[in-house]
């Protein structure tokens, strides 16, 4: 195949051999010249827009597209140096007025300027990579006009005292300025910062800085904060009106640092009227304020919730340490209540539910609620005094919000093993006094328990329940069995404890009278019966009985007593007056029982339906006791009894932490061999922070408690020690 | 075989009275060592005792001296006739050293066969032989690794019979002799503390680990470390020493 030589057509342009008279370029740009004059110079109307645009598209096209923009370029700077000197010339107030002027009359010949030479724009200039007329014409404004040794800083020295005025409180014009920051916008970023911006931060940050000086030293913390938001609400708005929107952040930081930053800690720790003071009066406007103020600088909100939890601790810290307030449990947990209350309407309110807030007001109640060994009782005892008496009448809805604040505390709680010990005694007493406001109020905490602690922690109480319910349909039993046989003998009601789920309690039977002693017996084999292989011991000193006294002059009462104090006074029966030493063979009560027994009967007005000889407050073992022929009191019930839920003495305090502390021992020991029995091999420091962990929910283990405890599993030859490392120890299987 | 200079005989005469070995054995064991007396120690304590052959018969005699006329055992008396055969004082330390030997389970005595085993396994036949014998034993407790094992039966040997822990007077006492030799410098205070506070007999757990911590941490108690899982006890006696100003509280 013979290559043929393509044949390539080519098209060419029809080339115009026109010959291009020399003056030609000279006469068109006369022209032009003399119409860009024409448009500086307002008289545009006399000109025609087609021919104008011809003769520049001629010029390009005949190749004098340079001399077109180089004449363009002379000319309108020659022009724009005129205006600058009209503009350098105006006195005053015209300065502003006079430029802007010029500047909208500029904007509007350049826009007729480029339109004419729209040609060249398109074709000349992007292939000579030369600026654009509009760019061009933006460009010589600025070098020319704004960029004049004179105008420069004569427009920026106006415009930032202008700004100055505004602040002061004079009414400026907005509009203008907003026409010449605009300008400045439209001559380049670059130049709105440069010419503008820069300074107007410098200067603001000065003006800033010696108004909160001043400010500072005459103003109460509130009032400062109230002048410092309106001054950032003022800039914010001063930007929206005439500034550029992204100097918006920048002069918002200036006010900030400036009003704010550099004065935190002074504003926070303000005598009379810093942050301390707005929490103890609830100004939760003013705190409000700091806080949406302070949020907006570094480290802010760390200042006032540092403040704020340490005031916090101090206040908790006093009020559980004043042996003032800690007479009074039941006062003393409302206290702690209302003050959580307090601080949670405070964050709710004024700090924007801020959750680190939350935290540190958690942390703290946590930390000094355990700085007093006796919260636990205390709290237990609040919850007794509301079940008892507290919550009657109260609605569904109410009594759900107190327990829940009562849960609340609960958490808080270190040691939950003590409260749980105290909770139990007491809701033993509530619950064989039959003292309690609501079984369903009752049976609701033990949930809200459960679902907290777990199924380990309330199964006991649960239990105790059960027990209560399992009693009435033995009672019912009992009655329909054996009632007939029973006659006139009185009526006993029991309630039969599992002894593993109420709280133990020493037993020390004391001698019962003869026929509460028959009634017993008749009922002891009655369940003996139906329960093969169960042992029942009475406890007497829970129990209540109601007895119905005549006293000299015929006056009836029922009196509402303890079991001991029924044992004394059935006594007198049969004998008038008796001496201690007399009831006590009789009784077989133990001494100290006894004595606050008879101190009760005998000692209490309007309840001492015995009369004590000599008629000392205490009882010696030398008193003798009278039958009290003369009691009166306006009530037919007259309640005696002593089975009420109290705080306890220190004594008793003692012992019952003592006995904490020896439940506390095998649970610790079940921790360290369970962690052991899994990891095998472990090393000191590790147990005693896994053994932590795990008990964390229950109390917080003593690192001691749990060397001794690892001590007596190496002796009892559950662990041993590593042979060459001694920090390590092993489980032995 | 090459004349011994006075150097030599002179570092032999120490090594045969410290560690009461033979002159042929103290000869091997210094050339060895190339008559480094520290070397050589090393090395001697370090082999095996070399067998030496016993009569039983002999064996059987000697245990006959001293075995209790009612009890196939030796008893307190015995062990009284023992000491003054060896011209020992019954409180005397090497007299553990020799219980150690032979295993004894309880102290105050020795069954038939912890004594003949012992003897056995020392070389012994003969009370002239066991006299020799002394030197060596008291050497023993020299030795960091058999102190420690001399002082860890002493544990076991020193209780009473079914009990898991030793009587605290039984253990003031042994502490006593022990770190006597071994110049702990609190055992005074440690003994002092425990009657003031303790009162109650020591663990196992605690008597080992107390040598360890007077190894381990200085006269100064500077680099006792709290967390360096010491028993209880021992942290107590710690806080009892900087209570008493003893020794510095940092």
């Amino acid at each position: 195949m013979s290559a043929q030589k393509k044949r390539n057509f080519q098209i060419e342009a029809f080339k115009h051999r026109v010959v291009v008279d020399p003056k030609y370029a000279e006469k068109t740009w006369t022209i032009l010249e003399h119409a860009i004059r024409e448009i500086y110079n307002h008289n545009a109307s006399g000109l025609s827009f087609e021919e104008l645009y011809r003769n520049a598209y001629n010029m390009v096209l005949h190749k004098f597209g340079e001399k077109l923009y180089s004449g363009l370029v002379r000319t309108m700077t020659y022009h724009l140096m005129e205006i600058s000197k009209s503009i350098e010339a105006a006195q005053g107030e015209l300065f502003l007025e006079e430029l802007n002027r010029k500047w909208a009359e500029h904007n509007k010949a350049l826009q007729m300027i480029r339109d004419i030479l729209m040609y060249m724009d398109r074709t000349f200039i992007p292939s000579t990579h030369k600026t654009p007329v509009h760019e061009l014409g933006l460009n010589l404004w600025r070098d020319v006009v704004i960029h004049s040794s004179k105008t420069q800083s004569r427009l920026l020295d106006t415009l930032l005292e202008l700004v100055l005025r505004e602040r002061n409180g004079d009414v400026i014009n907005r509009g203008l300025m907003r026409n010449i920051i605009k300008m400045l916008m439209d001559l380049g970023s670059y130049v709105y910062q440069e010419d503008f911006e820069k300074h107007f931060l410098e200067v603001s940050a000065d003006f800033y800085r010696c108004e909160s000086q001043e400010f500072i030293e005459s103003c109460d913390c509130g009032n400062y904060l109230k002048k410092a938001e309106r001054r950032l609400n003022e800039e914010m708005e001063r930007v929206s009106h005439y500034l550029d929107a992204k100097s918006e952040a920048k002069i918002t930081s200036v006010v900030e640092k400036e009003m704010i930053e550099s004065h935190m800690n002074r504003l926070v720790h303000m005598e009379s009227s810093g942050l301390v003071n707005m929490l103890v009066d609830d100004k939760y406007e003013d705190l409000g304020r700091m806080y949406n103020l302070f949020r907006r600088v570094q480290n802010g909100l760390v200042i006032v919730r540092d403040v704020m939890t340490a005031y916090i601790r101090d206040t908790g810290k006093h009020l559980v340490t004043d042996p003032e307030r800690l007479r009074d449990p039941v006062d003393f947990v409302q206290r702690l209540l209302d003050m959580k209350d307090k601080y949670d309407k405070i964050i709710s309110l004024a700090f924007n539910n801020d959750k680190t807030f939350q935290n540190a007001l958690n942390s703290s109640f946590e930390y000094f609620i355990n700085l007093n060994a006796r919260s636990p009782e205390f709290i237990s005892l609040f919850v007794d005094d509301k079940l008892r008496k507290g919550l009657r009448g109260v609605s569904e809805e109410d009594v759900e919000v107190v327990l829940d604040k009562v849960m609340m505390l609960f958490r808080y709680l270190q040691e939950k093993d003590v409260f749980e010990k105290y909770y139990k005694q007491h809701l033993a007493k509530r619950l064989l006094s039959g003292k309690t406001v609501s079984d369903d109020a009752e049976r609701s905490l033990i949930v809200k328990l459960k679902t907290e602690c777990g199924y380990q922690f309330t199964s006991k109480l649960e239990g105790m329940f059960t027990d209560m319910k399992t009693s009435q349909d033995t009672m019912h039993g009992f009655y329909t069995a054996v009632g007939p046989q029973l006659g006139d003998s009185p009526t006993l009601t029991v309630q039969v404890l599992t002894t593993g789920s109420w709280p133990t309690q020493p037993s020390v039977t004391c001698n019962l009278p003869a026929e509460i002693m028959w009634v017993c017996e008749k009922f002891k084999s009655y369940y003996l019966g139906t329960h093969t292989g169960r042992r029942l011991s009475w406890q007497t000193n829970m129990g209540t009985a109601d007895l119905k006294t005549t006293f000299g002059k015929g006056q009836k009462h029922e009196l509402n007593v303890s079991t001991y104090q029924m044992c004394v006074l059935m006594l007198f029966n049969n004998a008038d007056q008796l001496t201690y030493k007399e009831i006590e063979q009789a009784t077989d009560i133990p001494a100290t029982e006894l004595k606050r027994c008879l101190q009760s009967l005998a000692c209490v007005k309007g309840k001492n339906v015995l009369r004590k000889e000599p008629m000392s407050k205490d009882i010696v073992e030398d008193d003798t006791f009278f039958f009290n022929d003369k009691f009166t009191s306006k009530f037919f019930k007259v309640k005696i009894g002593t089975v009420v839920a109290q705080r306890e003495s220190e004594p008793e305090n003692l012992e019952t932490r003592q006995r904490v502390e020896e439940d506390r021992k095998p649970q610790i020991e079940a921790a360290i061999v369970r962690i052991m029995k899994s990891r095998r091999v472990l090393d000191h420091n590790n147990i005693v922070a896994e053994v932590t962990k795990q008990l964390q929910a229950r109390f917080l283990p003593n690192p001691v408690v749990i060397k001794k405890r690892i001590e007596s599993l190496i002796e009892r030859e559950f662990l041993e020690r590593d042979k060459t490392d001694r920090k390590l120890y092993r489980y032995l299987a | 075989m090459s004349k011994l200079g006075r150097g030599q005989r002179e570092k032999m005469q120490q090594f045969m009275t410290i560690t009461g070995a033979s002159d042929k054995v103290s000869l091997q064991t210094l050339k060895a060592s190339d008559w480094h007396l520290e070397g050589a120690f090393d090395i001697f304590y370090s082999q095996p005792q070399i067998q030496a052959h016993t009569d039983s018969r002999h064996l059987e005699k000697l245990y006959n001296r001293y075995k209790d006329p009612s009890v196939d055992m030796i008893l307190a008396d015995g062990i009284s006739l023992l000491c003054t055969d060896l011209k020992v004082d019954p409180q005397d330390i090497v007299m553990l050293v020799v219980s150690w030997h032979m295993k004894a389970a309880t102290m105050c005595e020795f069954s038939k066969n912890e004594f003949i085993d012992g003897l056995e396994a020392l070389g012994i036949d003969s009370l002239e032989k066991f006299r020799e014998k002394m030197p060596f034993m008291r050497s023993e407790l020299r030795d960091e690794q058999k102190f420690r094992e001399i002082y860890n039966f002493a544990f076991g040997w020193a209780k009473e019979k079914g009990q898991k822990s030793l009587a605290l007077d039984t253990a003031i006492g042994m502490w006593q002799l022990l770190f006597a030799e071994k110049q702990w410098p609190y055992v005074e205070h440690w003994c002092q503390f425990l009657q003031a506070r303790h009162n109650k007999a020591i663990s196992r757990d605690t008597w080992s680990q107390l040598l360890e911590f007077a190894r381990a941490v200085d006269s100064s108690l500077s680099n006792y470390d709290a967390e360096g899982a010491w028993p209880y006890l021992i942290d107590e006696f710690v806080e009892y020493l900087k209570e008493n100003g003893v020794i510095k509280s940092s």
